[in-house]
């Protein structure tokens, strides 16, 4: 097989395959930035709830309007928020806080397929549980380019002290800063879930957010170039996620997720054992 | 460089200050004054409420119930126990330096060389000179410590807040970072420290705050501090 038929020629002749690689392009722009600042500020697990916190409301929204990626993204979005306002409440030991949303983020999976199933079909379980990144309809596409644009905007006007913030939180506050950093970074990270919650679904919708950053991480660069890696990770699981799922007929998401996951046990390994030999071969690490 | 703070710039009142964590009081009704310029050792057991009198005036605690009083316009700077620091960060020491200047570039401007400049001659000063371009992961706990200090003095506060700024750092740290403490008081700013190890708070702070939740005692160190053993 050529390198042009296996590499152009799935975008070239399928419309489907354009849009989704669209998408997922668009989503990995975002997730670079959100996903890196997730964890520089060790909020992956909250990233992961948030997640799932998505779940009832885009739920809700499928009972009223059917499977419409508006109504799913609006209600995906108020529950999202609902719950970003409600973490910002639960202010005690950490511990119980991990137990607290550990368990949330059960019941919140669970009540969002109970009450997709109770009027909808398995497909539309799978649906809401996977996402469907082939079928992004132009609607779809117009939704996650927006909230992608949006989010980029705010991230690249809030950079310093979401960057500072994360570093050593007290600094800003007892400097006299009032404005809720924090909060509107929650806010953009629910925007961002419910933006790949349409491609992903709910169980890998943090995946493509949290798997290139990490990888990136590995690297031990600054937070900017942090995020140009994640990037650039991000738009590399794409290609070859949707190339792999076209040519070997597997599901689109998980593949990218997939090879997503790689880059990082790749990042991990290399870094690590660079770190093992570095003393050895007379480097600084 | 550094000007001489006036007289009411640096004034603190506690009015029944008072802490809950969850259903615990960590701190109850604390009222007193830290004048002007005046240089005080915070002391007790663990547990006694020190570190969180800090956050308390920093405001980055909230209160249950009282007041601290502050001049609208004072300027406070507050270092956290090293283990509220976040090691791994991707921040070298220069970056870490420069933040204490945010008053003057803020938010969404980004620092000018003329900053940088001074953010090493700052460095210097506290014996970091040769550390500036490394990650804060690679410097040693007593290093990450001095370029806290060096934060601090870029931020030129009327207020400084140190919590335990002596802890799990060696002799010479110990040595360089009291003599900025020193350098504070005689420019006349507000120094308030956490710390456990009285003979250094007999030698080196006039003032001190015995506290149990509640405050013991406040005063005059000779006077006050014996009631740490009581």
């Amino acid at each position: 097989m050529s390198a042009h038929a296996l590499i152009v020629e799935p975008f070239e002749t399928l419309a489907f395959m354009r849009a989704a690689l669209v998408a997922c392009l668009a989503l990995a722009l975002t997730n670079g930035a959100v996903g890196t600042l997730l964890v520089l500020r060790r909020m992956s697990l909250d990233g992961d709830v948030l997640g799932h916190a998505v779940m009832p409301g885009a739920a809700i929204g499928f009972l009223y309007a059917g499977p419409s990626p508006t109504w799913l993204s609006l209600g995906g979005l108020a529950s999202g928020f609902a719950v970003a306002a409600l973490a910002g409440l639960i202010t005690g030991e950490r511990t119980r806080r991990d137990a607290g949303l550990v368990a949330f983020y059960l019941v919140a999976l669970s009540l969002g397929v109970v009450l997709v199933a109770w009027r909808g079909s398995n497909v539309d379980v799978m649906r809401v549980l996977f996402g469907t990144v082939l079928a992004i309809d132009q609607r779809a596409l117009l939704q996650i380019a927006t909230a992608s644009s949006v989010i980029v905007l705010v991230i690249a006007v809030l950079y310093r002290p979401l960057a500072v913030s994360g570093f050593d939180p007290a600094f800003l506050r007892a400097a006299g800063t009032r404005a809720p950093y924090g909060a509107a970074f929650l806010a953009m990270v629910v925007l961002a879930l419910v933006a790949n919650f349409q491609a992903f679904g709910t169980l890998l919708a943090v995946g493509p957010m949290l798997l290139p950053a990490a990888a990136a991480r590995c690297w031990g660069l600054g937070v900017a170039a942090s995020m140009a890696l994640a990037t650039g990770f991000g738009l590399a699981a794409s290609i070859a996620g949707l190339l792999v799922s076209y040519h070997r007929n597997l599901p689109s998401g998980p593949a990218i997720v997939l090879v997503a996951g790689l880059l990082f046990g790749i990042s991990f390994l290399a870094t690590s054992s660079w770190r093992r030999m570095a003393p050895i071969i007379g480097r600084e690490a | 460089m550094l000007r001489r703070y006036a007289e009411a710039d640096g004034r603190i009142r506690l009015r029944d200050v008072t802490v809950r964590y969850g259903r615990r009081i960590a701190l109850e009704a604390v009222s007193g004054e830290f004048a002007s310029g005046s240089l005080t050792a915070v002391v007790g057991a663990n547990g006694a409420g020190k570190s969180t009198l800090l956050a308390a005036i920093a405001g980055v605690k909230r209160l249950a119930a009282g007041a601290v009083d502050r001049p609208a316009r004072q300027r406070l700077a507050y270092l956290p126990q090293l283990a509220a620091i976040d090691r791994e960060y991707p921040l070298t020491v220069s970056e870490l330096i420069t933040l204490g200047a945010w008053h003057e570039f803020g938010a969404f401007r980004s620092p000018g060389a003329a900053l940088r400049t001074r953010a090493a001659a700052v460095a210097e000063t506290v014996g970091l000179a040769g550390r500036l371009g490394q990650p804060i992961g690679e410097i040693s706990v007593g290093e990450l410590q001095r370029a806290l200090f060096a934060r601090l003095i870029l931020q030129n506060a009327a207020v400084i807040l140190l919590d335990e700024p002596f802890a799990a750092v060696d002799m010479q740290t110990i040595s360089v970072l009291l003599d900025q403490v020193t350098r504070w008081h005689r420019e006349g700013r507000t120094v308030i420290a956490v710390l456990h190890d009285l003979d250094l708070v007999r030698a080196h702070f006039p003032s001190t705050l015995v506290l149990a939740r509640r405050c013991v005692a406040w005063g005059a160190t000779a006077v006050a501090l014996p009631a740490m053993a009581a």
